[in-house]
């Protein structure tokens, strides 16, 4: 981490924002409370005399000072959360967001409100905690192997985090109408009506800050290594596990109530060590005190401006917002452990010999894939196998998509596998380098300001923003050579942006978010033949391209030296195989939409199953690609027929639960 | 699914054997495969799984079925064959006696929009924006009815027939001539112009009616949708709810901004009106405490003068039978509350 010079503490940041926040309560409180007739409550039938005071009274009682109050609590309560999490995880950007708990947490209250509404009755808190609890559990599996190395750890939270994105967004889809509340619970709406969330979170807060007061000194040790922490004579394990048990327990309470709050926990910390807390008292002292200031800042300054705007913006969702950039501008200050190397040792182990046997059985299971996704179908009377005489209705309605799945999953397991191998990376894949992310911001940015949305307008608007997605992934990583662990990292933040502008489309209720979901969601529904035909073809000609770029994906993973060793010139091959993902990327999330897990599935798949070289590896995972492509795109249209699962979700479903299951292996 | 000839009986019943036949060899088929991939090395696998190859296309080969159930039969009144894939517009077809051959997301139609509710016999072609299109094909329509909402799926839908689309959300004209003219082009697309006019007349007649018999000193409304026990969706300027209160001469309460299909999402605190607060169900379960025991709930102006009134539900986006249906319930409970506002000054 840097730090700042000279004597800096972190009052002198938390004393403006306490400043800021004075004014704009009393500008508030000016408009609100002397007269109910004037100012924001100006209704033709304007109230006066004792009613209006007694209104304005209870406005203030029962509405304003709660809502504060809960920002407060909630901003403290996710800035200690961050802190301990930090601290257990030696990891400067482990956050309840970044770490999946939030997210964990917010899955599981859907699912309980979905499927067990009667858990909730017996306390949404503890459906909440068990969500967190199991998504942490699998960050950290997913990162074991690789010592908890904090890329590795936010990475997997990422992976997490857009697993569970995928499971809500099939959710969202097939119950629109029901999820109204949920929706703006989720975007983190910190409205108030009473003083029941105070007084729930209130006491949770307290107790869980003197158990991390009381942690404070064993846990400080932890920055020494872990081997001279046992030798004080501290049960290392049972610290750490009590430690994050606590921070998944505040963040779960806290999100139970107000729903996902963006990046405050991530930030609080960081900020207050930028400016000077130093040892870990410090730190748990001052970030909850930031933390509930920063929410309650930028809580206010919604309130002030929210009179002028047509739709509502959560507060939750706006911190996200807020800590995208924050995000970006933190990277390049950070030092972090490298891990590129380690890994290329295990990633190119392979257990078995590769065969050219195995290309002809892939080759025999996709030929099967694709006739049963053109021959097979349901249709109201049941199952229908049809052959010859259909040949119209399989050209109209099946090519097209079988077509275009299998192009979308050889241009994604390229991508994936070029970024893997240039990375040295096995969590990495396009989706974790944020193109994925950013053409879906184009798409719901086109989405909602355009009234006719046609699907000439969207493809335009998804190559455009991810071109624009490319460039600031270039922009931000020239001065470091594209260095494997800042290019995922900014990959990350970019992916961050994406998640709250979702929640501040879905908390509106607007109508065209089924249009929305099923864009993002990724469905071949929109591809006609010709757009299907053409994605194979670009597919094809990929892959005829890679013996181009095979001998730099052998190169590559050996390491930096090596590699300049071997006379390549890292940084140019480095950044044309980046706009080479960019380009793959932004094809196939035009059709499969930003979710799918292909590109990191498939060249873990061709891996397992001996493809070891860079050329093997490469038309190896774009074989698998397209063979989970087709199929995902045909068992989403049959699951719950007659409605169609997007492909995209399909796929990410099946892939991502296959990959944290084989994950425990590496 | 109408009048099955002989024809169709034959093809469900072959395809009910090809269910039973089929479906065991694929499963045997594909038992096999797997088997011979995890035995790979054995040769003997792998000779099982190449001889069963053959043996798969044939069976899908030799039992081509038709997969068309029903015929083109014409029935009602000559009505083309119609599906709807916007709820507002199956509600349209409702009202002037047309079944619509197949509507989408029937289940959650029936949840929300209630009535008109739907014959059995409607098929259920999936979601509203990736309706069943395959499905479709096989139902032999002759005409499909979207909104501008769905117009990214008109190009696509219009290989199967022709897709007309209707607009009710248009914020430059009014709303009610918005849903009279769709009305009018649902009747004009499907040959039933006569009951269009006749049902514009009756609900036009039904609402003028109610407007002569309430009171024209009624204190505004402000309609508002529980979303949670913290918001609520207040109805104003652009939305059904306030198309209706105005066209029974009534004022709406709600002056703020809303979004383009006219409402916007605030917390009870903003819920200030010197009229009535009138609440449209579905009120969730999380929300039902509010009205027991929250300070705030009861500092509201309309709730500390009994001035809040419940409706059932009524689908917020509708046509011409939501719209009376709301003004229907409204009347009478705007009629109930006099009643006993009456009944209490007098004693």
């Amino acid at each position: 981490m840097i730090s700042l010079h000279r004597q800096a503490s972190p009052a002198y940041i938390c004393l403006p924002l306490v400043i800021i926040c004075v004014v704009i309560t009393f500008n508030l409180l000016k408009q609100t409370l002397p007269d109910l007739s004037q100012g924001a409550f100006d209704f033709s039938v304007g109230l006066s005399g004792p009613e209006a005071k007694a209104m304005s009274t209870a406005v203030f009682q029962f509405s304003v000072l709660p809502r504060m109050t809960i920002a407060l609590l909630v901003g403290a309560a996710l800035g200690l959360a961050g802190v301990l999490m930090q601290q257990v995880l030696r990891n400067p950007i482990a956050s309840p967001t970044t770490l999946g708990v939030a997210s964990g947490a917010q899955l599981g209250l859907l699912l309980a409100t979905l499927f067990a509404p009667g858990l909730l009755a017996f306390g949404s808190e503890w459906v909440a905690l068990a969500g967190g609890a199991i998504s942490l559990l699998i960050v950290l599996s997913l990162s074991w192997h690789r010592g908890l190395a904090p890329v590795a750890v936010v990475l997997a939270g990422l992976v997490v985090n857009l697993y569970i994105g995928a499971l809500s967004t099939v959710l969202i889809l097939f119950h629109q109408e029901e999820f109204r509340g949920l929706m703006i619970w989720a975007a983190g709406s910190l409205a108030q009506n009473s003083w029941s969330d105070t007084l729930h979170l209130l006491p949770r807060l307290i107790v869980a800050a003197v158990i991390a007061g009381l942690m404070a000194r064993p846990l400080g040790l932890l920055e020494l290594d872990e081997s001279s922490a046992s030798s004080l004579g501290i049960s290392v394990r049972k610290l750490r596990l009590l430690a994050l048990g606590l921070s998944v327990f505040i963040t779960a309470s806290a999100v139970s109530l107000v729903g996902i709050v963006g990046f405050v926990g991530l930030a609080a910390p960081v900020i207050v060590k930028l400016m000077g807390a130093r040892t870990l008292a410090q730190r748990l002292l001052w970030a909850p005190v930031f933390g509930g200031l920063l929410l309650l800042t930028t809580d206010l300054f919604l309130l002030q401006y929210s009179a002028q705007l047509p739709s509502m913006v959560p507060t939750g969702a706006m911190t996200g917002l807020l800590g995208a950039p924050l995000l970006l501008w933190l990277i390049p200050r950070l030092s972090l452990k490298s891990t590129a190397q380690s890994t290329s040792k295990t990633t190119l182990q392979t257990a078995r010999k590769p065969t050219s046997r195995m290309f002809l059985w892939l080759l025999a299971l996709l030929t099967i894939a694709s006739i049963v996704a053109l021959f097979v179908t349901q249709s109201i009377g049941g199952w229908v196998f049809n052959g010859t005489g259909q040949w119209e209705s399989i050209v109209t309605w099946r090519l097209p998509r079988v077509l275009a799945a299998a192009g979308a999953g050889v241009l994604l397991a390229l991508a994936g596998t070029t970024i893997q191998r240039m990375t040295g990376n096995p969590m990495a894949s396009p989706e974790v380098l944020g193109i994925s992310s950013g053409t879906a911001i184009g798409l719901i940015v086109t989405i909602y300001f355009s009234t006719n949305v046609t699907a000439p307008l969207l493809i335009l608007a998804g190559a455009m923003s991810a071109v624009i997605t490319l460039a600031v992934l270039i922009l931000l990583n020239r001065r470091t050579g594209f260095q494997s662990e800042r290019l995922l990292l900014t990959g990350i933040a970019i992916a961050a942006l994406f998640e709250p502008l979702r929640s501040i489309f879905l908390a509106n209720g607007d109508p065209r978010i089924q249009q929305v979901i099923a864009w993002m969601s990724g469905s071949t529904y929109y591809v006609d033949f010709s757009t299907g035909l053409s994605a194979l073809l670009l597919a094809a000609l990929m892959v005829t391209l890679t013996p181009l770029v095979a001998r730099w994906l052998d190169v590559l993973p050996l390491g930096r030296n090596v590699a300049l060793g071997l006379g390549l010139s890292v940084d140019r091959v480095r950044l044309i195989l980046l706009a080479l993902v960019a380009i793959l990327t932004a094809f196939a999330t035009l059709i499969v939409g930003p979710l799918s897990f292909t590109g990191l599935l498939a060249p873990h798949v061709a891996r397992m199953l001996g493809f070891s070289k860079a050329l093997p590896h490469l038309v190896g995972s774009a074989i698998v690609g397209a063979l989970l492509m087709i199929s995902a795109d045909w068992l989403g249209r049959q699951v719950l027929f007659p409605q169609e699962i997007p492909a995209g979700l399909v796929a990410a479903l099946l892939g991502g639960a296959y990959f944290m299951w084989g994950l425990r292996r590496y | 699914m109408q009048t099955g000839s002989a024809g169709t009986w034959l093809a469900m019943v072959s395809a009910a054997k090809c269910q039973r036949f089929c479906f065991p060899a694929m499963l045997f088929f594909l038992d096999n495969l797997l088997l011979s991939v995890r035995h790979f090395g054995h040769p003997q696998a792998r000779v099982g799984g190449l001889l069963l190859l053959p043996f798969f296309f044939l069976t899908f080969v030799s039992l081509n079925v038709d997969a068309s159930v029903s015929s083109p039969s014409q029935s009602q009144n000559e009505a083309p064959r119609v599906a709807a894939i916007d709820w507002t517009l199956v509600e349209t077809l409702m009202s002037l006696g047309i079944v619509p051959v197949a509507a989408a997301q029937i289940k959650d139609y029936q949840a929300w929009v209630v009535e008109p509710s739907l014959p059995e016999q409607v098929v259920d072609i999936g979601l509203r924006a990736q309706p069943n299109r395959e499905l479709a094909a096989s139902l032999n329509l002759d005409l499909i009815l979207i909104s501008p909402l769905y117009s990214a799926i008109e190009p696509t839908l219009s290989q199967i027939a022709s897709v007309q689309t209707l607009t009710t959300y248009n914020p430059d004209n009014d709303f009610w001539q918005n849903l009279v003219e769709t009305t009018r082009r649902v009747g004009e697309l499907t040959n039933h112009s006569a009951e269009a006019e006749a049902v514009i007349e009756h609900h036009r007649t039904r609402i003028d009616q109610m407007k002569e018999k309430i009171a024209t000193d009624t204190p505004p409304l402000l309609v508002v949708q529980f979303i949670d026990d913290r918001h609520v969706r207040a109805y104003g300027e652009g939305s059904l709810y306030d198309m209706v209160i105005n066209r029974l001469g009534l004022q709406n309460a709600w002056k703020g901004e809303t979004n383009m299909w006219g409402y916007t999402t605030v917390g009870i605190e903003e819920l200030i009106t010197q009229g009535y607060l009138v609440i449209v169900d579905p009120v969730p379960m999380s929300a039902e405490e509010i009205f027991n025991n929250n300070r705030l709930w009861q500092a509201l102006p309309a709730v500390r003068h009994d001035r809040v009134l419940s409706l059932p539900a009524v689908w917020s986006f509708g046509a011409l039978p939501s719209a009376v249906r709301f003004a229907d319930e409204l009347y009478q409970a705007l009629t109930d509350q006099h009643a006993t506002e009456l009944g209490l000054n007098n004693l």
